[in-house]
């Protein structure tokens, strides 16, 4: 039990710096940029658009929030992201990370 | 969901301005700076639950940070009666009141300023141009207003797909054009109107504008067969050696219409375009690789490199020497080649490219002078790629024109819907031997998609060498085969296509670079 707790709190502060070291260096940023063109390029960005223009027309502008649009449409848009975009980003990160001699 | 702001975000404004709002998105979301990112790494946490979490918002009333998903900030809201707070990913302002996020288009406009400074700009760095969305013009919104029938393109629609009629053995031309409007990234340049004309006043005569034009008709939805005699026309004033009724060889119709669409951009960087090492106009950037050419010499081992543009990739078929030279043992169990030297033939698209990256013994007959021994000796040579184009085109010579005689040589030859270019790159080259790894099943598939390619078009040629017909299948979507004989298209699938007797075969790469 106390390994178990023990574990935890090191993974939570390894994410907490590797979040702090991506920050920094403005790679998060970019890795973002890249995600966001891959998912333009495949046509991730269309589809969920349409399905969002969709359920906002079901159900009228007024009668939507961006909570309830998230909701939604976050299983679909995760299950749609397709596996070499994750592969590539995947990739980036193991090879961003490799380069920080520090971590 | 409200567009225009709220009540509540209006009084906020009248009380405090803009100022917040701009002083938090400069520290927190634009981070032009190395400090300020340090800054925002240290200090972007929840001050409730210490987490860096992914939806934090800041509060526009005082400095707290609050984590969205275990609704910190929806407490702090609440308690403290702040009721507006920024959303540190995106720089959207949500209010508690109203219960959603709110749009004003100050705080927008405040938000791309931000984005628009070059300088400022971390991603700029890495992308030339970041993704932002379409937003219509003025004039764009005049004319959406004027035509108000709108078209939905979904995984089903067959828009893009038009017959062209032949007007007299032009099957050679229609193939090219067919593979030239279904090449992805060629279609959205031109769907996207980025051609600037620099042929001002005789825009007639300008082959990038007819290739433009051809697009619209090819997605205007009409589905009645287009006659392309514009184009013909215009290839023929510019390509006279191609000119005339007969039919004609569709690799060298292809190349030459590369020629005068690349002649026609005439760049943009300023340099000249009788240098396509330097040409950035939109044929280069797509069809333009590095052909890398290794010369050594056998004396001193001395190695002279050279590297030239190339618009296509012509392969050898028929009988020839191995793909590797004969000293080399081939690896136990590997692929390999059972035919006897010199006469050996490729029978696939990787077999092909094998031979034509292989390391070639220069004879006595073809002495080079070397540039250290400064004198003539017998030398080595290997082609590599040294860069890869967004779209390679290859060329099977399945023409063959000696003295004498003109022959076709119809040898199946097998090609992959997906091909990996990793070990015919230069970088993949050993320095003394050539290939490292000479056997390509038995090379680790690279973890990264960078040279990989796919698929999109196949040209074919069916009959002899004196009476033949041109036709070619074209990929719709991400998997849908059609195939374009003239004027008729029908549905054909993928197995068709790699079983078909291709002549040119149009992939394009996966995954783009960005400089
Ligand atoms: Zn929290
Ligand atoms: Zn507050
Ligand atoms: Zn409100
Ligand atoms: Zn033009
Ligand atoms: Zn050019
Ligand atoms: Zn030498």
């Amino acid at each position: 039990m106390a390994d178990l707790q023990e574990r935890k709190i090191k993974d939570a502060q390894m994410r907490a710096t590797i979040n702090q070291k991506l920050v920094e260096t403005g790679e998060r940023e970019r890795l973002k940029e890249l995600l966001r063109t891959r998912l333009v390029e495949c046509g991730w960005r269309d589809q969920l658009k349409a399905h969002c223009k969709d359920i906002v027309q079901q159900k009228g502008l007024e009668h939507v929030t961006v909570d309830d649009l998230v909701a939604e449409i976050t299983p679909k848009g995760r299950a749609l992201v397709p596996d070499n975009v994750k592969k590539e980003l995947l990739q980036r990160i193991r090879t961003f990370l490799s380069q920080q001699s520090n971590i | 969901m409200s567009v225009h702001g709220c009540q509540h975000l209006s009084a906020f404004k009248a009380a405090k301005g803009t100022d917040p709002f701009r002083i938090i998105y400069s520290y927190f979301i634009a981070c032009p700076s190395a400090d300020a990112r340090r800054i925002k790494a240290k200090s972007c946490v929840c001050h409730t639950c210490r987490q860096p979490t992914l939806r934090l918002h800041a509060c526009m009333y005082c400095i707290y940070f609050g984590c969205y998903g275990a609704k910190h900030i929806h407490e702090h809201a609440k308690s403290k009666k702040h009721n507006l707070a920024i959303d540190l990913t995106y720089g959207t302002v949500i209010c508690f009141s109203c219960e959603d996020y709110v749009y004003d288009k100050d705080l927008e406009d405040i938000a791309r300023s931000f984005s628009q400074k070059p300088s400022l700009n971390l991603v700029s760095e890495y992308l030339k141009d970041p993704f932002s969305s379409w937003e219509p013009s003025e004039d764009e919104l005049q004319l959406l207003k004027k035509n108000p029938k709108r078209r939905k393109v979904d995984a089903k629609s067959t828009v893009g797909l038009r017959g062209l009629i032949n007007l007299g053995n032009t099957c050679f031309m229609n193939c090219i054009v067919q593979a030239l409007t279904h090449t992805p990234i060629l279609r959205d340049f031109f769907l996207a109107d980025r051609h600037t004309c620099q042929m001002p006043g005789e825009s007639k005569q300008c082959l990038v504008c007819e290739m433009a034009r051809l697009f619209q008709e090819f997605y205007s939805g009409i589905c009645t067969p287009h006659i392309p005699y514009k184009l013909l026309h215009l290839v023929w004033t510019n390509a006279r050696h191609l000119a005339g009724y007969e039919q004609q060889d569709a690799h060298e119709f292809l190349i030459a219409a590369l020629d005068v669409l690349h002649r026609h951009c005439k760049g943009t960087n300023g340099m000249s375009c009788s240098n396509p090492h330097l040409c950035n106009c939109i044929i280069d950037q797509i069809f333009t690789g590095g052909l890398q050419s290794d010369v050594t010499c056998k004396q001193c081992n001395n190695v002279s490199t050279t590297i030239d543009p190339i618009w296509d990739i012509s392969l050898d078929l028929g009988p020839g020497p191995p793909a590797f030279s004969s000293h080399s043992t081939p690896s136990p169990g590997g692929t390999g080649f059972t035919n006897s030297p010199g006469n050996y033939e490729p029978t696939s698209l990787l077999e092909c490219l094998k031979r034509f990256t292989r390391p070639e013994h220069l004879g006595s007959s073809a002495k080079i002078k070397c540039g250290k021994c400064h004198c003539y000796q017998e030398s080595t040579k290997q082609l590599t790629m040294k860069k890869l184009p967004v779209v390679a085109c290859f060329h099977l010579k399945r023409f063959e024109h000696s003295t004498g005689y003109h022959k076709k040589i119809s040898t199946f030859v097998s090609f992959p819907d997906e091909l990996d270019m990793t070990p015919f790159m230069s970088s993949s080259r050993n320095d003394n031997n050539g290939f490292s790894n000479q056997i390509i099943q038995d090379m680790p598939t690279s973890l990264s998609c960078d040279n990989k390619y796919s698929l999109f078009a196949v040209v074919n040629h069916c009959g002899t060498i004196e009476v033949g017909h041109y036709t070619c299948y074209i990929r719709l979507h991400k998997d849908q085969w059609f195939k374009c004989d003239d004027h008729m298209i029908t549905k054909a699938t993928i197995t068709e296509v790699l079983n078909s007797e291709g002549y040119l075969l149009f992939y394009h790469k996966q995954i783009l670079e960005y400089e």
